[in-house]
């Protein structure tokens, strides 16, 4: 597979972060409305689990947002970054942030009293997909620290 | 446009990255202090396991107590923390004690009067020692003052137990607190109990007695049977899962149950399978009689078979779990079905008065709490074959609110639980729909009227506990030949208080055929409420005076004649009847504000029920029926006369109602 530039990465999930910030800042919107008005099926002890899942949604949403955001900006500042396998970090990171906030709230959607709902098995798969990411970026990172290291002993 | 990576290999120097780091250092020191200062200026509460001085909470033997049930069913939590089960025990604590012990002096107590105070968080009684028994005179007996540890109820009153100094146990204070007057009085002042007579309060009866029912899962652990011998001689060591009636009580031990379901997949299996979980009892799935018996193991009236099963309970705690046939370890007193038992007659022989104090003549029970006893002579209990249309304590009461029921977890609990926020007769139309289909043809009432309401009818006012009626739980019907036999309200004069008992039986006979029963010329001619009031025992003339007060009941008879009636009653012998009459009559148009202490002075009393009476002659209230059964005469003069005759044929037996 052709390496693809990294201004196309870089792009691609500086939009993604800021569209998803976006989409999962409104939910914290939401959450808070529901608060302020007091809404039973959100916040009824027994909807505990609705609105534990609901946060861990927005909660992770959001951050994940930021992920990309940096993701994106780390490829605009260190390009040697996509001779690792940057595409399967790409990917990764796009997948985990669909399920893993997706996975949280449907898992508050329709729930098992203190168990969340079966959507809530996105969730893992998200994390897993989150760390794969996350692990092929720290391996590019180190590998272009290491190269920096080797270059700098050989000017000198 | 060329990307590059920029590094700074610029080693800073170290004398200024010691300077940059001092303030942070100095931060995080100060940080740290505070933290440590703040942990050390919070109160020390002593763990469970270190508590002496009463009996302490120790999960054991599979039970887990109800923290662990918290995190799965979170709403099943909450509604039980709402209600009084759970704080029908609880240890004295600022946020528990709702009376005043900010150095209150009580006089309301027998002998000198109870003086209260605070100490830090603790809770402190001095009094005349009750367990004083040497001769001589009563101002001799010593006084002590005791630690209050523990509390009783949550609802209507708290009593409190304070910690005797020997081992565990436990005795009561001589006052109580009545939290609706927000005052306390002493203890016989809140039982329905003979004028004159003390109410006994033994060293160690809470842990002997009280336990078995206002805790989870508890053992008494008395070295010999409860006073065998002298109380300091003993070893009393009680403990119990938890205070107050909690989770374990009613679902048994929940070790498995919660083990079991830590694993994920078991619990989704669970989820997504229709069957129940097997590892726990849920009481509303078992069969309605085994169901209610999970009810009745504290709502009714039992003892064991025989004392060796007591000891055995006494170490290894109560056999009986949720599921468990309920008689297999326990006799329940059941004067209609049993009194010819030998259990019932040695009852009998120990005491005579055990059937009187608990049930009425016919051996329908006659107090609070001990429902369950009501419920299985019911004959939509003990004669249905068919699980589907057997009468439960499910069928009305709910142990958790429905998440349809729109009224507050407080207006739930404080509703006796009852499952239904509508009308209430759906429990009774799941099998009578015929009637369903045609109130007003059954009841012979409108529709939307009291008098159709199941319940007002087959379930009346005819218990007593608390100070207050409460609703038999035997169903029966309307009997003016049960009122005359057994002396038991009948329904319909409960409600038309201003009616003689000869108007319910004609209209008895012209609605349903019932013959009506031969009647005396009082019960022909005088309303049947008087002759319940003036002729009656203590324990009627009480739900006769809480009855006057009942707003159906109000609606239907008309209130202008009442006051002379409940006045009579507020200068009763009893404190617990002058009490109900004084709630009701401040009811009455023109009384809510009216001042009467029920514990005061008989020419106290007098001094103040005498005005209110003269009032209610001069006013144009008293006119308003001259009826000859109401005791006016058509010049509206009271038929004092008659009254005084009809009181001297009162039933003045002793009477200790045991609630």
């Amino acid at each position: 597979m052709p390496d693809r530039h990294p201004l196309l990465y870089a792009r691609k999930h500086v939009r993604f972060g800021w569209w998803t910030l976006l989409v999962f800042l409104a939910l914290g919107l939401v959450l808070e409305t529901l608060h302020g008005f007091k809404i039973r099926m959100y916040l009824d002890v027994s909807n505990e689990t609705r609105r534990l899942m609901w946060t861990l949604a927005h909660a992770h949403g959001a951050l994940l947002g930021l992920v990309h955001i940096i993701f994106g900006l780390c490829l605009r500042t260190m390009p040697e970054l996509c001779r690792g396998n940057i595409g399967l970090a790409s990917s990764s990171l796009m997948g985990a942030s669909l399920l893993l906030p997706g996975g949280f709230f449907l898992g508050g959607v329709a729930f098992y009293s203190g168990d969340p709902g079966l959507g809530i098995t996105l969730a893992p798969v998200g994390a897993a997909m989150l760390a794969i990411a996350v692990y092929v970026m720290a391996r590019a990172t180190a590998r272009v620290h290491l190269k920096k290291e080797s270059d700098d002993g050989r000017k000198k | 446009m060329k990307w590059r990576l920029v590094y700074h290999d610029s080693v800073p120097d170290q004398s200024s990255r010691h300077l940059s780091s001092a303030p942070v250092i100095a931060v995080l020191v100060a940080w740290m202090a505070l933290c440590v200062a703040a942990v050390n200026s919070r109160p020390r509460v002593m763990p469970e396991a270190e508590v002496e001085n009463r009996p302490n909470q120790l999960a054991e033997d599979g039970f887990v107590s109800s923290d662990a049930c918290q995190t799965c069913h979170p709403a099943e939590y909450e509604s039980w923390y709402s209600s009084f089960h759970r704080t029908m025990t609880q240890v004295a604590l600022p946020g528990t004690v709702q009376a005043d012990f900010n150095d209150v002096t009580v006089p309301e107590v027998p002998g000198r009067p109870m003086r209260l105070e605070r100490r830090g968080d603790e809770f402190w009684a001095e009094f005349d020692d009750p367990g004083w028994e040497s001769p001589g005179a009563e101002q001799n007996r010593p006084r002590i003052t005791r630690q209050v540890v523990m509390i009783t109820g949550s609802h209507y009153q708290q009593i409190y137990w304070y910690a005797t100094g020997h081992d565990r146990g436990l005795n009561v204070i001589p006052g109580v607190f009545l939290l609706d007057d927000q005052r306390w009085v002493s203890r016989s002042a809140v039982v329905l109990h003979p004028p004159g007579q003390s109410v006994a309060t033994l060293d160690g009866h809470w842990n002997a007695i009280c336990v078995a029912c206002h805790t989870t899962s508890p053992k008494t652990k008395f070295d010999t049977p409860f006073r065998s011998k002298p109380f300091d001689q003993q070893t009393i060591d009680t403990t119990t899962t938890e205070f107050g009636i909690a989770c374990e009580a009613c679902h048994g031990p929940g070790g498995d149950h919660a083990r079991a379901n830590r694993d994920p997949f078991r619990r989704y299996l669970s989820h997504l399978s229709a069957g129940s979980d097997s590892s726990i009892i849920q009481p509303a799935l078992l069969n309605p009689k085994r169901s209610s018996q999970v009810c009745g193991q504290c709502h009714s009236v039992w003892e064991f078979y025989n004392p060796s099963d007591e000891r055995v309970a006494n170490w290894e705690g109560f056999p009986y779990r949720p599921g468990d046939e309920l008689t297999d370890t326990r006799f329940i007193a059941q004067p209609m079905q049993n009194r010819r038992e030998p259990m019932l007659q040695k009852f009998l022989a120990e005491d005579t008065e055990f059937v009187r104090g608990s049930f009425w003549a016919d051996g329908m029970i006659r107090v609070s709490g001990r429902e369950y006893n009501g419920l299985i002579d019911s004959p939509c209990f003990r004669d249905a074959t068919e699980p589907e249309k057997t009468l439960s304590c499910f069928s009305c009461h709910a142990m958790h609110q429905s998440p349809d029921d729109p009224r507050s977890l407080e207006t739930w609990a404080a509703t006796h639980q009852v499952s239904s926020p509508g009308s209430g007769d759906e429990a009774c139309v799941q099998c009578h729909a015929t009637i369903e289909s045609d109130v007003r043809a059954h009841s012979n009432h409108p529709v939307e009227s009291s008098g159709s309401r199941c319940y007002n009818c087959h379930m009346p006012y005819t218990s007593y506990g608390l100070l207050k009626a409460i609703r038999s739980h035997t169903v029966s019907s309307p009997s003016v030949a049960e009122t005359i036999d057994v002396g038991r309200p009948n329904a319909c004069n409960l409600c038309h208080l201003d009616k003689t008992l000869a108007w319910t039986g004609n209209a008895l006979y012209d609605w349903y055929g019932t013959p009506p029963p031969a009647l005396s010329e009082d019960e022909s001619m005088v309303a049947a409420s008087l002759l319940w009031m003036l002729k009656g025992d203590a324990g009627l003339r009480a739900l006769t005076a809480w009855n006057l007060g009942w707003q159906p009941a109000q609606e239907a008879s008309g209130t202008s004649w009442m006051v002379p009636h409940l006045a009579e009653l507020m200068n009763d012998p009893y404190e617990a009847v002058r009490y109900i009459a004084y709630r009701s009559l401040r009811t009455l148009p023109g009384y809510t504000a009216f001042n009467y202490d029920y514990l005061a002075a008989q020419r106290e009393r007098v001094g103040r029920v005498l005005p209110a009476l003269q009032e209610w002659r001069a006013s144009t209230v008293s006119r308003q029926r001259r009826e000859p059964e109401l005791l006016v005469d058509t010049d509206g003069t009271l038929r004092t006369d008659v009254m005084r005759e009809l009181f001297d044929l009162r039933d003045n037996r002793p009477l200790f109602l045991r609630e």
